[in-house]
C-alpha cells in the first residue's frame, strides 16, 4: 500500500490519495524462445549483409537477385535475406523452444551476426569485393 | 501547393511511416527500460504492458511498412535511367546526383549503405514484438532479458535512424519529383 499527500497552495486542505498495490501473475517461460528470435534476427541481419556483399562479388548471383526491374538486385538481397530469417528463426525454434539457454552465449551470438551484418552493408567494405 | 503522386509516396515513406517509427522508439524504450516492480504497482505495471505490447506490434508494422514502401515504390523512382540523350536529370535522382560534381558520394555511399542497412530495423523490430508479446510481463523481472530485448531495440533504431537521415539529406540534394 502506498500513499501520496496533495497540500494545495493556498494551504486550506490536504487529501489522501491511497492506492492497492494489486497483484500481478508472472508465468516464467523458458529462454529458448528468446534465442531462437534473437539469434534468428541476428542471421536475418547478417543474410542481408552477406547478399549485399555477394551481389559484388559475383555478376551471376548479381543478376539472379534482379527479381524485379525496377528495383535491381536490391530486390532479391531483401527478399532472399527476409525469407532465409524467418527460416532460420523457425528452425531454430523447433529444438530450442523448450530448452533454457544462458544469456551470455544468445548476446553473444547475435551480436556477432549483427555486427556482421552492418558491416557487409557498410559501403567501403562491400565495395572491396566489386568485380 | 500540391505534391505530386511521386512525391505524395516519398513523403508517405520518410515523413509519416519512417518518421512515426523514429518518434515512437523514445516510448518504446522508455516502457522496457521502466519495467521495474519497485517504482511503479503491479496495477500500473500491467497497463504499462498493454501500452508496450501495442506500441512495439505497431512499431514492426510500421517498420515492414517503411522499407516495402521505399524499396518497391520510390525506389525504382529514385533509381529509373533516363532516355538516351537525356540531359535534364532532374526527374532522375541518381543520375543527377552521378552527374553532378561533388554529390556523387550521395549515391554511391549515402543511397547505397541507406538502401540495405534500412531492411535490418523491421527484422529487429519484429524480434523485440515478439518477445513482448511472448514473454510479457516476465520482462518485469527478467532484467537480462529486459536489457537483451532493448540492445535489439537500440539496433531496429540505429538502422532505421542511419537510413532515415541518409534518405533526408539525399532528397534534399535530389529530391524523387
Amino acid at each position: 500500500m502506498a500513499s501520496v499527500t496533495v497540500r494545495r497552495d493556498d494551504g486550506k486542505s490536504t487529501e489522501d490519495i491511497k492506492w492497492a498495490a494489486g497483484e500481478i501473475e508472472i508465468v516464467e517461460r523458458a529462454s529458448g524462445p528468446a534465442a531462437a528470435a534473437f539469434i534468428g534476427a541476428g542471421l536475418g541481419v547478417f543474410f542481408l549483409g552477406l547478399f549485399t556483399t555477394l551481389n559484388e562479388a559475383s555478376t551471376g548471383l548479381h543478376d539472379w537477385l534482379i527479381f524485379d526491374e525496377g528495383v535491381g538486385p536490391l530486390s532479391g538481397k531483401t527478399t532472399v535475406a527476409v525469407v532465409l530469417w524467418l527460416v532460420s528463426w523457425a528452425v531454430l525454434a523447433v529444438p530450442l523452444w523448450k530448452r533454457n539457454l544462458s544469456y551470455g552465449s544468445i548476446i553473444a551470438a547475435t551480436g556477432v551476426l549483427i555486427a556482421a551484418g552492418f558491416i557487409g552493408t557498410f559501403p567501403k567494405f562491400f565495395e572491396l569485393f566489386a568485380e | 501547393m500540391e505534391l505530386s503522386n511521386r512525391e505524395t509516396w516519398a513523403a508517405l515513406h520518410g515523413m509519416v511511416f519512417g518518421a512515426l517509427f523514429l518518434l515512437a522508439f523514445g516510448g518504446g524504450f522508455a516502457g522496457l527500460w521502466s519495467l521495474r516492480p519497485e517504482w511503479i504497482t503491479a496495477n500500473g505495471l500491467k497497463e504499462r504492458m498493454l501500452r508496450l505490447k501495442v506500441g512495439v506490434t505497431s512499431m514492426a508494422v510500421i517498420a515492414w511498412i517503411t522499407v516495402i514502401t521505399g524499396t518497391w515504390i520510390v525506389y525504382p523512382w529514385y533509381r529509373a535511367t533516363p532516355p538516351q540523350g537525356t540531359t535534364d536529370f532532374t526527374e532522375y535522382p541518381r543520375s543527377l546526383l552521378l552527374a553532378t560534381p561533388g554529390k556523387e558520394e550521395w549515391h554511391s555511399f549515402g543511397m547505397e549503405w541507406k538502401e540495405h542497412i534500412a531492411w535490418a530495423s523491421p527484422i529487429l523490430a519484429t524480434a523485440v514484438a515478439f518477445i513482448v508479446l511472448y514473454y510479457g510481463t516476465q520482462l518485469i523481472t527478467d532484467k537480462k532479458l529486459r536489457f537483451l530485448t532493448m540492445g535489439l531495440f537500440v539496433g531496429a533504431f540505429a538502422a532505421a535512424g542511419i537510413a532515415g537521415l541518409l534518405g533526408a539529406f539525399i532528397t534534399k540534394a535530389a529530391p524523387v519529383l
